[in-house]
C-alpha cells in the first residue's frame, strides 16, 4: 500500500472512531505501536516507556476530532508522541520525582578512553555498552526539559530546527537558542566530569 | 582530557549510538490492552468542534453582516449627526434668533 492510500485508509478509520466505533481505534494502535514505541524509547527512561506509550495513544484518541483528513496520521501521531515525552520531562523537572543519576569513576574512565579512540569500529563496539547509555542519561539529567528535548532532536537525531519546532510546538528562534545553549551545556558537564577524573588520576599518582 | 572539536564529534557519535541502542530494549505486550481498556472507559468521542473553532466559524459567518452594519452606520451618522452640526453652525452664523428645535434636529 503506498503512502497516499495508507493515509486515506487511516483517515477512514479515524472517521469510524469519531463516529462512535471505539474498537476501530485498535487498528490504528496495532499499525503504529512500533513507531510510537521507537519515539518513546528514545526519549524516556526504560521503566517509563509503557506508561508514556499508553498516554500517547489515549491522548491521540482524545484529539482525533482535530485530525485533518489530508494530513499524515503518522506525522500527526509523531507530534503527539514527542509532545507527550516533552510534557513528561517538564512535569518531572518540576517535581523531580526520579533521583538524579550519578556516575562512578568507571564511567569517567570509560568515556575518556572512548573519546580518545575515534575509529568507527570502536564506536560500534563501545556504543553498545551500558556505560554509554548511563552517561547519556546522566548528561541529559543536567539539562532543562526544553534543552533536553531540543538536544535530542537536533543534535542526536539530526532533525532540522523547523522540524523540531513543529514537533515541540516552539518557535524556530527558541529552538535555535536552546539548541546552542544545550550543546554548550552538554560539553561543559562532560568537560567538568573529565577534569574531575583527571584530578583524581593525578592525586592517585 | 578537555574535549576539543574532534573529541566533541566523538562524544556526539557515542551518545547518538547509545541512544539508538535504547530502541532495542524489549517492552511487553500488555500495554496495548491497557490502552484499549482506558479508551473504552473513556467512551466514544464526539466530533464536536472546540470553543475556539466554533467562535472562529461564528466570527466569519457574521463578517459580511458586520461590514454592512458598519457601512450603514457610517452613512447614517454622517447624514444625521455631522450634517446638522454643519447646519447648526450655519444657522448660528446667519442669526441665532431663528434657531428652533425643529431646525436644530434637522427635521
Amino acid at each position: 500500500m503506498d503512502t497516499e492510500s495508507q493515509s486515506l485508509a487511516d483517515a477512514e478509520i479515524v472517521l469510524q472512531v469519531v463516529s462512535g466505533d471505539v474498537n476501530a481505534f485498535e487498528y490504528l494502535l496495532k499499525r503504529y505501536q512500533s513507531h510510537v514505541l521507537r519515539i518513546v524509547k528514545r526519549h524516556m527512561p526504560f521503566d517509563k516507556v509503557e506508561e508514556v506509550a499508553q498516554d500517547v495513544f489515549v491522548r491521540a484518541y482524545q484529539s482525533l476530532p482535530t485530525f485533518k483528513r489530508n494530513d499524515s496520521f503518522k506525522q500527526w501521531l509523531s507530534t503527539i508522541a514527542t509532545r507527550t515525552c516533552f510534557d513528561f520531562w517538564r512535569k518531572h523537572y518540576r517535581s523531580r520525582e526520579l533521583p538524579m543519576s550519578s556516575l562512578s569513576e568507571k564511567h569517567q574512565v570509560w568515556l575518556e578512553q572512548a573519546i580518545s579512540n575515534r575509529s568507527s569500529q570502536t564506536f560500534h563496539e563501545i556504543g553498545s555498552q551500558e556505560e554509554a547509555r548511563e552517561i547519556l542519561d546522566w548528561a541529559l539529567d543536567r539539562l532543562s526539559a526544553e534543552e533536553r528535548m531540543v538536544l535530542e532532536l537536533v543534535y542526536l537525531e539530526g532533525h532540522s530546527v523547523k522540524e523540531t519546532a513543529d514537533l515541540l510546538g516552539l518557535s524556530t528562534a527558541n529552538v535555535k537558542v536552546r539548541s546552542f545553549r544545550s550543546r554548550k551545556k552538554l560539553h561543559k558537564v562532560i568537560k567538568e566530569m573529565l577534569l574531575a577524573q583527571g584530578g583524581r588520576t593525578d592525586d592517585s599518582r | 582530557m578537555i574535549p576539543g572539536k574532534h573529541e566533541q564529534e566523538a562524544l556526539r557519535e557515542i551518545l547518538r549510538r547509545a541512544r539508538q541502542e535504547k530502541e532495542n530494549l524489549e517492552i511487553g505486550d500488555q500495554w496495548q490492552e491497557a490502552v484499549m481498556r482506558r479508551i473504552r472507559e473513556f467512551g466514544p468521542i464526539e466530533a464536536k468542534p472546540g470553543f475556539l473553532l466554533m467562535f472562529e466559524q461564528f466570527v466569519w459567518r457574521l463578517a459580511p453582516v458586520t461590514c454592512l452594519l458598519i457601512l450603514g452606520l457610517t452613512v447614517l451618522l454622517s447624514s444625521v449627526i455631522f450634517t446638522p452640526g454643519y447646519d447648526t453652525i450655519q444657522l448660528l452664523m446667519n442669526g441665532s434668533e431663528e434657531l428652533t428645535l425643529v431646525q436644530f434636529l434637522g427635521l
